[in-house]
């Protein structure tokens, strides 16, 4: 979850409550979900809360929150904007895979380092969520004053700059934190920044650039170039994003915007000129839902005046009308920057918090249905009650393994048909080779404990009933799933008859008839193995464990074993 | 007669004329007190000797006891410390303390005890003691040295002393034995002592031999060696210790696979498809062929969710949406799939309002192994359906669910879950440490996710990590010892039983 910096400082001075406390501020965030989990070394909060709030990622966001909690602010506020003098042409050749691009001019704005520090992290904390790690949307924002616009027209008095495609070698720039002249290929391979965000483009025939009269200033969504690089000194700001979805990053525009507002900034409207026409940004249009009275108590489970909904809603920073008839309905106007609001009930939800969800009284549902467990979990538990009786320690070991724990180390190999054998359901991009797997059989883990416990007090007589699967293209998963009952018996003395005898007593338990025919595995020695046929079925495997198993998990004493498939026992 | 041999031994040393008491027939028997009184019982049951019972009572300085009988009773100390400095006179408290040599709880004990017993009084910081006073009168100071020296005190005094916590009195049975006229005719006609046997055996019991044996004592106390039996895992006896409560509470159990669709793990629960935790980072992709067969008209109502939103005012993601991907099969990295599967109607039929279900399963995520994280995990979740739901229910159902493992003062932290609305992130009070804990997150299922599979009602629900609730009750810090290979089958084997 994110976790945004924010110098308690910066809130009294944006919020205008100085006399607030840090303690008071820990209390209020807390009520608006802002999690504090710390200080960093130069006493800015830690605060962490959901990402579906991204218009609070940075100071600006929070103080306008908590002036709507205080009740300082009411409804919905939309900054003033100035119109267009800039364009940004969207040329033919722009890559196919990041089409999109929006942008704003910001004039007059007063950035101190406290202001400074704060649009960065903003910039960074949208990446990483709406964004998705600079992916879907990337933010570049440069000082005006560097950038020489194109005369568009004789007839106009506009600037423009241009997005467009190029060939990943065709023209240099001096990226920022670099000082030499680099190719946008040769910045994937030779700069820091350059290299952690290849994956991004690297695949593209033509790289995302953008260039103003002097030249390609800004190679998104990798790295902007040095010559329009921000700093305390900077007044007037062009912010572009270039991104695959339009809406994300008019909505991350539209953060930026409002948070610059809060300082002072004045908004200047851009016009992006696209193919198919010609669309000004940024788009504080503001979007309404509607949602009934009768919704909002039945969700919050109490009855509410109209007056005190309409409150809740003004608090919470929305505007609202109320529609009288038949049954109230609100209509709820959203301000641009909330980019959380998919469904009325999301209104609902607003409505609740500002109301405080704890305030409400609990009270146990008055609805009657019928408990009971599921017929395979009674079975399983049937059966490991059963094994406890026996004296077997229940076990309970991953499901996941490696393929050589699960068939080298115990002597099989997959895509054979004895127990165990069958192919493995891989993981695509396993995290540890300890675990690319779901184990086919249980054995392998039993024998796992063994071999980490030998310093542990014999006799070891262990079981587990667990899940095991393999690939099987019939089922519609696509992987066979089953329960086997597996169990070990590891003493100085141990036999065949030992597995055999706790095998039919299990058997007996369950009134099913076991028989033990002869048969070969290759985990177990010749001539002491036999299948588990239960009720006429080859459901599983018996017998003593190979040396060769036993040697290669460190063991030095005999084990018996059996495993075999639990819905024998239904 | 045949008689055990410690009966035949007090029935010798008995007499009909004199009372023997049992310390002294223990002593001419040379065996142990209890086995004497063991043997004068079972000989009284048998009409050979009488037994008579007297209570003495034991009176025995306590430590402070003795040491007052060595040192003198503090209030005495402060009065002749009071007497040596001021003759009579009023002196500071602090010289007299200083003098008398007493320090830590007995100045407090001397002083109530000087001001009870009258040896003087206090006045504004000094001490004033009666020079009309015997000090070596004190009827106290006496009964101790006369107890230390194990004479008789009058019980006036004893009381005295026991209410000073000075002396322990106990009260002490004297038994003490004389041969009845069947005991004498008895002995005279001649009594043998029985054999002694080791083990009972089965020809003792049919030959009907074990009249007329004695049983060897054994050392009761000695340990026995030591017998393992086998017991549940005690994660699986915590997951049905939440089963139990679940089904008591009217929740059915769902059961489904581990390996599954995206489109039932993830997109049924309106997870964008470019949701952080549904990069190749966060699941276990499975390298399998896609699901072939998922219902077509579910698939599309689920992707119209995701674009277009549901309802008049609805507004999907502005994310991609790939049915290919919605087929790819992964490790499920939650249970709710199995609840996706249920609420369309996919496993059990159509479901009608009202319905409660749970599941107490693993699921897996691709997250660091650390103490407190592992691969795999199980998840309770549970939902309730019904017509009209309100926030208050999901408190109250929760509530109601942690109050059976001790967890109380439950608190609803707004929280944000792409699929339910509103949604909480639960804590509760640690039953130990009364600590404020994350113990789950809830919300009511979103219209995106109900209104796709044809659920029209409301319908809540929750999950939680099991293990953090078996850390939680146990205390556990490292949840590698119990679950998985690494397991210590010690720790395994003494863990106590969940009650």
């Amino acid at each position: 979850m994110p976790v945004v910096d924010v110098q308690p400082d910066e809130l009294r001075r944006l919020t205008g409550h100085e006399e607030k406390s840090d303690e008071e501020f820990k209390d209020d965030l807390f009520a608006l979900g802002l999690e504090f989990e710390g200080v960093t070394d130069d006493g800015a909060f830690q605060l962490e809360f959901g990402p579906d709030r991204l218009d609070r990622l940075s100071v600006e966001g929070v103080a306008r929150s908590l002036r709507y909690q205080y009740g300082d602010a009411r409804g919905v506020s939309v900054p003033k904007t100035n119109d267009p003098d800039w364009t940004i042409v969207v040329d033919e050749s722009v890559p196919d895979e990041r089409p999109y691009v929006t942008g704003a001019v910001i004039r007059g704005v007063d950035l101190d380092d406290a202001a400074l520090d704060s649009l960065i992290q903003l910039q960074e904390k949208l990446h990483a969520t709406m964004g998705r790690k600079r992916a879907k949307g990337a933010i570049g924002i440069h000082d005006l004053t560097m950038l020489k616009g194109d005369v568009l027209s004789e007839q106009s008095t506009g600037n423009s700059i241009t997005y467009k495609g190029i060939e990943p070698d065709g023209d240099t720039f001096v990226a920022l934190d670099s000082n030499e002249e680099l190719t946008p290929g040769e910045v994937l391979e030779q700069h820091a920044t350059g290299r952690k965000y290849a994956d991004l483009v690297s695949e593209y025939d033509r790289y995302p650039a953008i260039y103003d009269e002097i030249g390609l200033f800004s190679f998104p969504p990798v790295i902007n170039g040095q010559r329009t690089e921000v700093s305390t000194e900077s007044r007037d700001l062009f912010v572009e994003l270039t991104g695959t979805d339009q809406w994300t990053i008019d909505r991350m525009c539209n953060i930026i915007c409002y948070a610059l507002a809060a300082r002072g900034a004045t908004i200047e409207q851009v016009e992006v000129q696209y193919d198919e026409g010609t669309v000004v940004k940024p788009d504080f249009d503001v979007e309404t839902k509607h949602v009934s009275h009768d919704r909002i108590e039945s969700i919050l489970g109490i009855e509410l005046e109209m007056d005190e909904v309409i409150n809740l809603f003004e608090r919470s920073g929305l505007g609202v009308e109320a529609e009288l008839g038949e049954e109230t309905v609100y209509e709820v106007s959203i301000p641009p920057y909330r980019v959380d609001v998919l469904h009325p009930l999301d209104l609902v939800d607003d409505v609740g918090r500002a109301y405080g969800f704890n305030e409400l009284e609990p009270r146990y549902p008055d609805v009657g249905t019928v408990g009971q467990r599921h017929e395979r979990s009674r079975l399983e538990d049937a059966a490991r009650t059963s094994l406890v009786g026996l004296g077997f320690e229940d076990m309970l070991n991953f499901h996941m393994i490696s393929e050589e724990e699960n068939y080298e180390r115990m002597g099989i190999e997959p895509g054979a048909d004895y127990l165990g054998g069958g192919e493995p359901a891989s993981i695509t991009e396993p995290y540890s080779e300890d675990y690319t797997m779901l184990r086919t059989w249980v054995l392998p883990s039993l024998s796992m404990v063994l071999e980490n416990n030998t310093h542990r007090a014999y006799p070891q007589d262990l079981a587990e009933i667990g899940h095991v699967a393999h690939e099987d293209d019939s089922e519609n998963t696509r992987v066979a799933e089953a329960r086997h009952v597996a169990a070990v018996v590891a003493r100085h003395d141990a036999t065949y008859e030992d597995a055999k005898a706790r095998l039919a007593t299990l058997c007996r338990d369950f009134d099913v008839e076991l028989e033990t025919p002869a048969t070969e595995h290759p985990s177990f020695i010749p001539g002491r193995t036999a299948a588990v046929v239960i009720d006429g079925e080859d459901v599983g495997i018996v017998g003593e464990i190979h040396p060769k198993v036993l040697v290669e998990h460190d063991l030095e004493l005999p084990v018996a074993a059996f495993e075999f498939d639990l819905s024998a026992l239904q | 007669m045949r008689l055990p041999e410690s009966q035949v031994a007090v029935l010798n040393a008995a007499s009909a004329t004199d009372e023997r008491t049992i310390a002294q027939l223990a002593e001419a028997t040379d065996l142990k007190p209890e086995t004497v009184t063991g043997a004068a019982f079972d000989l009284r049951d048998e009409g050979l000797v009488s037994v008579t019972e007297t209570v003495e009572e034991d009176v025995e300085l306590t430590d402070e006891g003795v040491e007052y009988a060595d040192d003198g009773l503090p209030e005495l100390r402060l009065y002749r410390a009071a007497m040596d400095v001021g003759d009579g006179d009023a002196v500071p408290m602090g010289q007299v303390i200083g003098a008398s040599a007493l320090g830590g709880p007995q100045v407090d004990i001397a002083l109530s005890n000087f001001a009870r017993k009258g040896y003087g009084h206090i006045d504004s910081g000094e001490l004033v003691p009666d020079s009309d006073v015997d000090a070596d009168a004190d009827d106290e100071a006496a009964a101790l040295a006369a107890l230390a020296a194990g004479d008789h005190v009058d019980a006036d005094v004893l009381d005295q002393l026991e209410s000073r916590n000075l002396v322990v009195r106990r009260e002490r049975t004297i038994r003490a034995v004389t041969l009845t006229d069947e005991g004498v005719t008895a002995l005279m006609e001649g009594v043998e002592a029985a054999e002694t046997v080791d083990r009972l055996t089965p020809e003792m019991l049919t030959s009907g031999e074990w009249e007329d044996v004695e049983f060897t004592e054994y050392n009761v106390e000695a340990d026995a060696p030591e017998v393992r039996g086998g017991k549940k895992h005690i994660l699986r006896q915590t997951a049905d210790r939440v089963k139990d409560v679940l089904v008591g509470m009217g929740f059915a159990e769902m059961e489904g696979p581990h390996a599954d669709a995206d489109f039932w793990i993830n997109d049924c629960l309106f997870m964008p498809q470019d949701h952080p935790a549904r990069t190749h980072w966060d699941r276990f992709a499975l390298d399998v062929p896609p699901m072939e067969d998922i219902p077509e008209d579910l698939i599309d109502r689920v992707r119209d969710a995701h674009l277009n939103g549901v309802g008049d005012d609805g507004d999907g993601y502005h994310s991609p949406w790939s049915e290919d991907f919605a087929r790819a099969i992964a490790l499920r990295g939650h249970t709710t799939s199995l609840s996706m599967r249920y609420l369309s109607g996919h496993e059990v039929g159509e479901l009608e309002p009202p319905q409660r279900y749970f599941s107490v399963e693993k699921v897996y995520r691709n997250d660091t192994l650390d103490p407190t994280h592992l691969l795999e995990f199980y998840q309770i979740e549970g939902w309730v359906m019904a017509e009209d739901l309100s926030v208050r229910d999901l408190m109250g159902t929760f509530e109601e669910f942690y109050s059976h493992f001790g967890i109380t003062d439950i608190q609803f932290k707004p929280h944000y879950n792409p699929y339910t609305e509103p949604s909480f992130e639960l804590f509760g009070r640690h039953p130990e440490t009364g600590e404020l804990i994350e113990i789950g997150n809830s919300g009511m299922f979103r219209e995106e996710v109900l209104r796709p599979l044809g659920v029209e009602c409301d319908v809540m629900a929750w999950g939680l990590a099991l293990e953090r609730l078996l850390m939680l009750m146990y205390g556990f810090d490292d949840i590698r010892d119990v679950h998985g290979t690494m397991c210590d089958l010690d720790l395994l084997r003494e863990t106590e039983v969940l009650k």
